[in-house]
C-alpha cells in the first residue's frame, strides 16, 4: 500500500516523501517564508501549505506545480482539505478562520471570527460538518459550518501544543504542558488523561487505538498504552525538540520531525519487514546474502 | 534497543539540482492525468462533449475486454527495435503499466515468468 507524507519546514521549502520509505519525491517550491502547515488531500493528488509568506498555497501533489496562491491579511499557520477535496480551511495569526470553495477560489471565503489571539491549528471534524479550531487564547471551540455559531469551547490553563482528530470512533487528542489529553470529538467530553515526563509538543493515537506516541523538550519518543496509560518505552534519536509526530493511516510506522532539522521514521512493530526495514532471521545471518544486509548506519 | 535492526537502505534525499515529482517515476506516470485531453471541439461545444465522452468509454470497454480475451492465450508484442517477442498472457496491473506474462520467447532464451513494460509495445497481436 502506498502512502505519502508532506512536511512543512521553516526553511520555505515543503517536501513530499514516500510514505513507507522515507525517499523524497519532490520539494515545493514558491513560499517565500517558512511553512507552518503542510497537509495532503485524501488520495495524496493534492497538497496544501500555510506560510509565514501571508499565504496558503495549494499544489499538485503528482506534478509539484503550484495550483492556487490564496492571501491572508497574516502568517498562516494550519491549513486542512475536506474528505471531498472541495473545500480548504486555513487559520492563522490574523485570528480567523477561512473556508476556501476550490472549485471557486476568486469568491471571497466565508470567515469565522471568535478567537482572542493567533490560531495554531483547525480541522474539519464530524464528517466536515463541523469544525475544530485551538487558538494562542488558550481555547479549543467546535463550530458548526452551515451556521458558522460556536457550538461549545474548552478553555485551558496554559497554551495547547497540539491538536489532532481521529475521524474512526470522533477521537480528539490534544497536548498541553505534559499531559496528553483525549476527548470526544463531537461533544468536547473528556475521555482520559496521561502525563508524561516532559513537555509534549505532539501525539498521535495508533489506528487501532491499542497505544499512542508523544515527542516533546527532552527530544525523546514516548510510547504508551492507551487502556492502562502505562509507558511502554521511550526512543533517544533525535538531538532536538520534537515538534511533531503522526501515524502513517495504516499504522506501521510513525513520523516524526524535530527542530534538529530531521524527519525519522520509527517502526511500529520494531524487527518486522516493512518499506526500507528487513526482518533477519538468525539463519539468514550466515546466508551469502548477508552482506546486502545493513546492521550498522551505512556510509552516506 | 538491544538487537539493531536491519535495514536494506536509507531514504533517498533530495536532489540539489531539481524540485523532484519526475515525470518518468512510476508514481507520476500511474496519478498523472490522462495523455489525452478532451478535443477542443468538445470543450467549446456542449452537444458534441457527451457523444465525445461516449466514444471514449466505448474505446475503454472494448479495450478492457480485449485484456479479458487475452488471459492464457499466445500474445506477439511487437516493441521498439523492431522486436516481436511471443508470450502468454497472464495480467495486466490497473494503471496498464506492465503485463505479467509467461513463457516469453526472447532471443537469448525463453524467460519463464516476465514482466513487459507496456510503455515499450507499440502493438501486441494474437488470435482470438
Amino acid at each position: 500500500m502506498a502512502t505519502s507524507s508532506s512536511s512543512a519546514c521553516k526553511d520555505g521549502k515543503p517536501m513530499m516523501r514516500q510514505g513507507d520509505t522515507g525517499d523524497w519525491i519532490g520539494t515545493f517550491l514558491g513560499h517565500k517564508g517558512a511553512v507552518w502547515g503542510a497537509t495532503l488531500n485524501t488520495d495524496a493528488t493534492k497538497a496544501a501549505t500555510a506560510a509565514a509568506d501571508f499565504t496558503a498555497k495549494v499544489w499538485d501533489a503528482v506534478s509539484g506545480d503550484e495550483v492556487l496562491s490564496l492571501a491572508h491579511k497574516h502568517i498562516v499557520k494550519t491549513v486542512t482539505f475536506t474528505q471531498d477535496s472541495n473545500c480548504l480551511l486555513t487559520g492563522g495569526n490574523d485570528k480567523l478562520l477561512r473556508i476556501y470553495d476550490l472549485s471557486n477560489p476568486e469568491a471571497a471565503p466565508q470567515e469565522i471570527a471568535g478567537h482572542s489571539s493567533a490560531i495554531k491549528k483547525a480541522l474539519w471534524c464530524n464528517n466536515d460538518k463541523q469544525i475544530l479550531s485551538a487558538a494562542d487564547d488558550k481555547t479549543i471551540r467546535l463550530w458548526d459550518r452551515s451556521s458558522i455559531e460556536e457550538v461549545k469551547t474548552l478553555t485551558f490553563d496554559t497554551s495547547v501544543s497540539s491538536m489532532e482528530y481521529v475521524a474512526d470512533g470522533e477521537i480528539l487528542v490534544i497536548t498541553y504542558g505534559r499531559t496528553v489529553a483525549f476527548y470526544n470529538a463531537l461533544s468536547l467530553d473528556l475521555i482520559k488523561t496521561v502525563e508524561a515526563p516532559a513537555p509534549i509538543n505532539s501525539a498521535s493515537l495508533h489506528p487501532e487505538k491499542d497505544f499512542f506516541v508523544a515527542g516533546g523538550e527532552d527530544f525523546k519518543l514516548y510510547k504508551f498504552d492507551y487502556s492502562t496509560k502505562e509507558e511502554l518505552e521511550s526512543y533517544k534519536g533525535h538531538f532536538g525538540p520534537v515538534h511533531c509526530v503522526r501515524f502513517s493511516p495504516d499504522g506501521e510506522l510513525y513520523a516524526s520531525g524535530s527542530e534538529d532539522g530531521t524527519l525519522r521514521l520509527w517502526q511500529t512493530a520494531v524487527g518486522k519487514t516493512y518499506g526500507l526495514w528487513k526482518c533477519v532471521l538468525p539463519e539468514d545471518l550466515g546466508a551469502e546474502n548477508a552482506e546486502q544486509l545493513y546492521t550498522t548506519t551505512p556510509e552516506i | 534497543m538491544t538487537t539493531p535492526v536491519s535495514v536494506l537502505r536509507l531514504p533517498k534525499g533530495p536532489d540539489p539540482n531539481s524540485r523532484g515529482f519526475d515525470p518518468k517515476s512510476p508514481r507520476f506516470i500511474a496519478l498523472c492525468r490522462t495523455s489525452i485531453a478532451t478535443s477542443p471541439a468538445s470543450e467549446a461545444d456542449a452537444e458534441q462533449l457527451p457523444r465525445e465522452q461516449h466514444a471514449r468509454s466505448v474505446l475503454r470497454e472494448s479495450f478492457l475486454r480485449c485484456l479479458l480475451s487475452m488471459a492464457n492465450k499466445k500474445i506477439q508484442f511487437h516493441m521498439y527495435e523492431r522486436v516481436t517477442v511471443e508470450a502468454t498472457f497472464r495480467a495486466s496491473d490497473i494503471d496498464v503499466l506492465n503485463f505479467q506474462v509467461s513463457d516469453l520467447h526472447t532471443p537469448i532464451g525463453v524467460q519463464k515468468e516476465a514482466l513487459i513494460r507496456c510503455q515499450d509495445v507499440i502493438l501486441f497481436t494474437f488470435d482470438a
